[in-house]
């Protein structure tokens, strides 16, 4: 994957492309039957621009008072997906993208409680499925951490 | 992924009711379908560009004869194309996906309901029209227009990609609106 601030701007090979929605519909149903979420949305509905996530409660201790994952495909692979917890005093985001920007990789990540940008410079796996399942187990990490003493 | 802060985290009386983590499907069979037909249909769902039956088998997780026997099957339902003949490489069939996408419209909702979702895409469309004064998502180039307004390239890509969202369910929201009396749509291929 080419990117990066050098030619971010010196090219203009870069496009958008729409979401891809038969990936989001396989991505959904499978999700729907998982325990780790108590709720899989799409939104909107007839041809989803994401599908929202929702973390059940019980994996988090009581100051965490929800955590959802969104997700976001494209027809050219490209892809955002944000992990979002509210605490009862703030919230952390995590975001992984792979994307054109001025400020990263075409694969990067924004960490921490503001997400902020530019985040870091990151290389995702190739195939979509492997993507899901590292996000997944990341977010599972930070779970366990919870509850370590 | 940073690890929680401490005064987040769980005090010992909560612990006590920690969850069992280890009761989860692993997220690898989380995101993998039940069947071998799921692991190709994935396979190719993720091909932006044209592969080979050992490319396929290799993204599968499956081997190279099932591949062919999969992607021929594939070919004569029109799920992928075949784009060269030696060696033999394949395609997604966003066409294919797009019909199949428009009969689920159909079935799913009636006529009014998918007017009102048009009306709305349209007027989406005719928004980013105006925003970015082309007549066609297609027509912006990205960082050019990014440099030129100075904004990032992120938040152009976002509102292109946006736009050409709204495109993409324009053109099936109205062939699902032309499909025949009998319930069956035309096979053309949509922008």
């Amino acid at each position: 994957m080419s990117g990066g601030r050098d030619d971010a701007g010196s090219t203009d090979d870069v496009s958008g492309a729409p979401i891809d929605f038969d990936r989001l519909n396989a991505i959904e149903e499978r999700f729907i039957t998982d325990d780790r979420f108590t709720e899989v949305e799409r939104q909107p509905e007839f041809a989803p621009d994401r599908i929202v996530c929702r973390y059940d409660p019980g994996f988090y201790p009581q100051r965490v008072q929800s955590a959802r994952l969104e997700v976001v495909w494209f027809e050219n692979g490209d892809l955002s997906l944000h992990y979002h917890e509210e605490h009862r005093d703030g919230e952390f985001d995590h975001r992984w993208d792979r994307h054109p920007s001025d400020h990263n990789a075409r694969d990067h990540v924004h960490p921490g409680p503001d997400a902020p940008t530019p985040g870091d410079d990151a290389s995702h796996p190739a195939e979509w499925r492997d993507v899901l399942s590292m996000v997944l187990g990341e977010i599972e990490d930070r779970q366990r951490a919870f509850w370590a003493e | 992924m940073e690890d929680p802060s401490p005064e987040l985290k769980a005090g010992a009386d909560e612990r006590r009711d920690s969850p069992d983590f280890d009761d989860l499907v692993p997220p690898e069979e989380v995101v993998s379908g039940d069947r071998t037909r799921d692991d190709f249909f994935d396979a190719v769902l993720g091909l932006d560009s044209p592969a080979t039956a050992s490319e396929v088998a290799e993204l599968a997780g499956h081997g190279v004869d099932a591949a062919r026997e999969y992607l021929d099957w594939f070919e004569r339902m029109g799920i992928v194309t075949r784009v060269t003949d030696s060696p033999a490489t394949y395609e997604r069939n966003q066409a294919y996906l797009n019909w199949r996408r428009i009969q689920q419209l159909r079935n799913r909702y009636d006529d009014d309901e998918l007017l009102a979702f048009l009306d709305d895409a349209a007027e989406r469309d005719a928004s980013f029209a105006e925003t970015f004064g082309v007549p066609s998502p297609d027509a912006v180039a990205i960082t050019t227009h990014a440099a030129d307004t100075g904004r990032s390239v992120e938040a152009v890509w976002q509102d292109v990609s946006a736009w050409k969202t709204t495109r993409r369910r324009i053109a099936l929201l109205e062939r699902a609106l032309q499909t025949d009396s009998d319930g069956t749509a035309d096979r053309r291929t949509v922008a």
